[in-house]
């Protein structure tokens, strides 16, 4: 088996200098990751811990002071690493002159595809993201839910092994957001790779694999969400269709067994499912 | 969204190469997109307005007298023009992916930053060539239609067959000079030179303000700096710092005194094709010259 990671950055350090000043601010300091392949690994961190610009060092974007980044074992500085490659950026913002299926165009001819392939691959990665019906749309006339899948759309153009994504549910609406989730759990299914970060905790949660978290530039705790918040000397137990009587036999059999019932209450579905139940925007967007 | 659907076919991307022409053409052809849907062509209205208005005033002239100032008002104001568009459009070009953020998705792309660069100087050269060449077009088409003009009323001022024909001859001759392709192909030179001095300059300029505000300083230097040369090399020697301050000067600064040709042009002296051909020579090296710089400045450049 490869043990190579996904993504590798050793002992980077990024330091940006202030104009003016001999001052330089210290974006990251001493970090040192490993992504698995095939795994969805969540980078959180409060604003200015440095994640942004360690995505932008993964991607050879910025130079670091010290340290490398690999990508699959190429150096990231290597413009050919990036074919392995797919990023959406925080906020993205596209040409604005062009419509959705030109944008998507635009992206596929840098990545040297061409005539009927590029066609399907537009059309393809259209439907995927669901735009399909505002293909023809300038990207001025998109929401910002709109703008953030057709920024989803290019990441995928030439099929990478990892998908790099900066906030990827920032603006968009529950209906929007839960797509977005589902295709990360589908691009996990395909065996991409999938870095991401966002300030929805609950989101990250159910996604990620494994959880880096970073402070000030460095990183200050990782590993597998299990491991990190798994409350090991506790157990759930859901119960359908229970009566007064079975609850208290439990609670009875616990106690007898030494333990103790901490809680017992009716549980609640998320937030979001019933949002999503009430306005049925999932299944309206889907049918269009 | 349909998360079912399959997108982990196989791939259909050709392999990574260093230099790709066809990255270069997909950024070009975006570049002259991004430009045109600014409306930057609306200028050629205002060009074809100054062309009307100097039509109208030119018919209290003689042909030759005629000619001349249409030709005068026709490649200056294609001078002006393309000198404005080359500035203005290439200023904005890098500040405004940056700022807009589309360079991270473009370069983190397997792009190679050259191919970037090189792709966004070509679309403004595209664009350019294709407003040179729409207002090279309608000045044709003025003068062509003048010239028919001029022809008929020869044909009533000459009842003599010679002399209506030497007449025609002549005003064929003073509407239509060989010079006048050289000229337009040098005010697109100059302009692509300009282009290449902004792109440049907006390589680690820090606002578009201060991009427009050198390139025209550039500008202006350009068309100065033989003239300072000249002055100096005829006051007598030259010390060692003086040699190499010109020598600096003569890199740094296009000399754009040497598009001057398009002056004879509009009095309708032959301009000899080795000068072009030099010219020509010149203009390239400058470009070669500021797109070396532009692309070891933003080698280096963090995003």
């Amino acid at each position: 088996m490869d043990e190579t990671p996904a993504i590798s950055l050793k002992n980077v350090t990024k330091r940006f200098p202030i104009p003016f000043r001999r001052k330089a601010v210290l974006a990251v300091d001493n970090l040192s990751l490993d992504v698995p392949v095939g795994q969805v690994y969540g980078l959180l961190g409060p604003n200015g811990s440095g994640k942004s610009t360690t995505f932008k060092v993964a991607l050879g974007l910025v130079t670091p002071d010290s340290g490398d980044a690999f990508l699959f074992g190429k150096p990231s500085r290597d413009v050919a690493s990036r074919e392995e490659v797919g990023f959406l950026p925080e906020n993205p913002y596209f040409h604005k002159f062009l419509t959705g299926a030109e944008t998507l165009r635009f992206f596929c001819r840098l990545c040297g595809l061409s005539g009927a392939k590029l066609t399907s691959r537009v059309k393809d990665l259209l439907h995927l993201v669901g735009l399909d019906y505002a293909a023809d749309r300038r990207l001025s006339g998109y929401s910002k839910g709109m703008l953030q899948r057709i920024g989803l759309a290019q990441a995928l153009v030439q099929e990478p092994r990892i998908v790099i994504l900066d906030e990827p549910t920032a603006g968009v609406d529950p209906a929007g957001s839960r797509e977005i989730k589902n295709l990360i759990f589908q691009l996990k299914e395909d065996g991409k790779t999938v870095l991401l970060c966002s300030h929805l905790l609950t989101q990250v949660q159910e996604v990620c694999d494994r959880i880096g978290i970073m402070a000030a530039g460095r990183l200050v705790e990782e590993g597998a969400l299990d491991d990190l918040i798994g409350l090991r000397d506790q157990i759930e137990i859901r119960v359908s269709g229970g009566q007064t009587e079975l609850l208290q036999k439990i609670e009875a059999l616990v106690t007898a067994e030494g333990g103790k019932v901490l809680s017992i209450g009716r549980p609640r579905t998320t937030l979001e499912d019933h949002f999503l139940e009430v306005t049925g925007a999932l299944s309206e967007r889907r049918s269009n | 969204m349909t998360a079912s659907e399959p997108f982990n076919q196989a791939k259909d991307v050709t392999p990574h190469k260093r230099f790709s022409s066809g990255r270069i053409l997909a950024i070009a052809s975006n570049t002259l997109t991004e430009l045109t849907r600014t409306k930057v062509f609306y200028f050629l209205f205002i060009f074809g307005l100054v062309l009307l208005g100097s039509s109208m005033l030119s018919n209290n002239f003689s042909f030759g007298e005629e000619f001349q100032m249409l030709k005068d008002v026709a490649l200056g104001a294609i001078g002006i023009f393309s000198t404005l568009l080359a500035i203005l459009s290439t200023a904005m070009l890098l500040p405004r992916d940056i700022e807009d953020r589309t360079l991270y998705t473009i370069l983190a792309k397997p792009v190679p930053r050259h191919d970037y660069i090189l792709g966004k100087l070509l679309g403004v050269f595209y664009l350019l060539f294709i407003s040179i060449a729409v207002m090279s077009v309608l000045f044709i088409i003025l003068l062509a239609h003048r010239e028919g003009i001029r022809i008929g009323q020869a044909a009533l001022m000459y009842e003599n067959p010679d002399d209506l024909v030497a007449a025609q001859n002549q005003i064929r001759a003073a509407a239509f000079t060989p010079g006048l392709w050289a000229g337009l192909f040098l005010i697109l030179l100059r302009a692509c030179i300009l282009a290449a001095v902004t792109l440049l300059l907006s390589s680690f300029a820090t606002s578009n303000l201060f991009t427009i505000v050198m390139a025209f300083t550039v500008y202006l230097i350009g068309h100065i700096q033989s003239i300072a040369r000249q002055y100096w090399l005829e006051s007598g020697d030259l010390n060692a710092f003086q040699k190499v301050f010109l020598s600096i000067t003569a890199i740094i600064f296009p000399d754009l005194q040497m598009f001057n040709i398009v002056d004879e042009v509009v009095v309708g002296r032959a301009v000899p094709w080795f000068l072009v051909i030099k010219v020509f020579g010149l203009g390239t090296m400058y470009i070669l010259i500021y797109l070396g710089a532009t692309l070891a400045l933003f080698r280096s450049k963090e995003l």
